[in-house]
């Protein structure tokens, strides 16, 4: 019989999520060990003492690509890997790998200074969404009427002075119903999906949208698979919208949340990824 | 048993685990467990920039 596998679960803070996940693991029988983002250290020598796969739920963007590198680095397999992580968590490079892989994205056009980005607003046309390329709960995106806004915006934007709010990553505004919908993959399935709704035009559930189960067709399901595939695969939440020519796939979240899920579909989402680590670890 | 850093209100749990973050119950405002022996509580931590799903 070949050894339990230890998870080490990678956290900034510890969500009903977090929780959901040892409790899942502990109920499989598998050890857990909690790595604080803030508090572990890594040198260039490995470790001797490690765990078998590391559960990376940082919701850091920046310290989550970094941990998933060094575990891989020390022959830890890691849900998800860092190539996932940084092309998923990065608005820019997931949108490319979107396009590639012929998902049905909205029109996004990139801009890489303030003074290119009211070119790339007016190639968008208006209303055009600009969102943040790393970083989500619908913090710091902006929907702009005209061209009076998307100045103004620009202008503000540019003036936080760091880098990476002079990119300028700028999307068509797509007219759906007060609905998205979320579909959760774990590996090579889908989990369960939800729409969210909202009277706001963002509808993250952080943002207060209201959640009910959403029914998986064959369509929905097909997509959200790819989507998740063309990101390299994983644990990952699939953000879609409803459109008059059909569904359209807007982002990948790679370290999800699934809390709202679980409560508006009643689906276990915490087992089936620690099933998920299980295996990824046994490869 | 911990004081809420922001109201001085009394926090307690046995329930609560390293790292959880929850609201205090007089004030609302999150804190974070530092420790459960003894129990302790901080402000929670803000939200940076690039944190997201």
């Amino acid at each position: 019989m070949s050894n339990p596998v230890r998870i080490g679960l990678f956290y900034t803070i510890v969500r009903p999520e977090e929780k959901a996940l040892l409790q899942a693991a502990e109920a499989r029988g598998l050890a857990t060990e909690r790595i604080a983002d803030d508090a572990v250290t890594f040198g260039l020598e490995r470790p001797k003492e490690l765990p078998d796969v590391v559960l990376n739920r940082s919701v850091s963007h920046t310290r989550a690509v970094y941990a998933s590198r060094l575990y891989a680095h020390y022959g830890v397999p890691t849900v998800n890997p860092a190539d996932v992580l940084e092309r998923a968590g990065d608005k820019i490079r997931g949108s490319l790998r979107l396009a590639e892989a012929g998902v049905p994205t909205p029109r996004t056009v990139v801009a890489l200074s303030p003074e290119a980005a009211m070119r790339a607003v007016e190639e968008v046309g208006y209303p055009a969404v600009l969102k943040p390329a790393v970083g989500s709960w619908g913090r710091l995106m902006a929907k702009v009427e005209s061209a009076r806004e998307a100045e103004q915006l620009i202008e503000h934007k540019s003036a936080l002075g760091s880098p990476v709010h002079s990119v300028f990553y700028v999307q068509e505004y797509v007219p759906k119903p007060d609905r998205d919908l979320r579909v959760f993959v774990v590996g090579d399935r889908v989990v369960a999906a939800m729409y969210r709704r909202s009277s706001d035009w963002r509808t993250n559930a952080a943002r207060g949208a209201t959640t009910e189960a959403a029914p998986v067709g064959p369509e929905l399901e097909e997509l959200a698979l790819r989507a998740a595939r063309a990101m390299g695969g994983g644990v990952l939440a699939v953000d879609l919208m409803e459109t008059a020519h059909g569904l359209t796939v807007h982002e990948v979240n790679p370290t999800p949340e699934f809390k709202a899920l679980q409560a508006a579909t009643g689906v276990d989402v915490a087992g089936p990824i620690i099933d998920y680590v299980r295996e990824v670890a046994r490869r | 048993m911990s004081g809420c850093p922001e109201c001085e209100a009394t926090v307690e749990s046995a329930t609560k685990i390293p790292g959880e973050v929850f609201p205090c119950p007089d004030c609302g405002t999150e804190l974070e467990v530092l420790g459960t022996q003894p129990f302790a509580v901080a402000l929670a931590p803000k939200e940076a920039e690039d944190w997201g799903e």
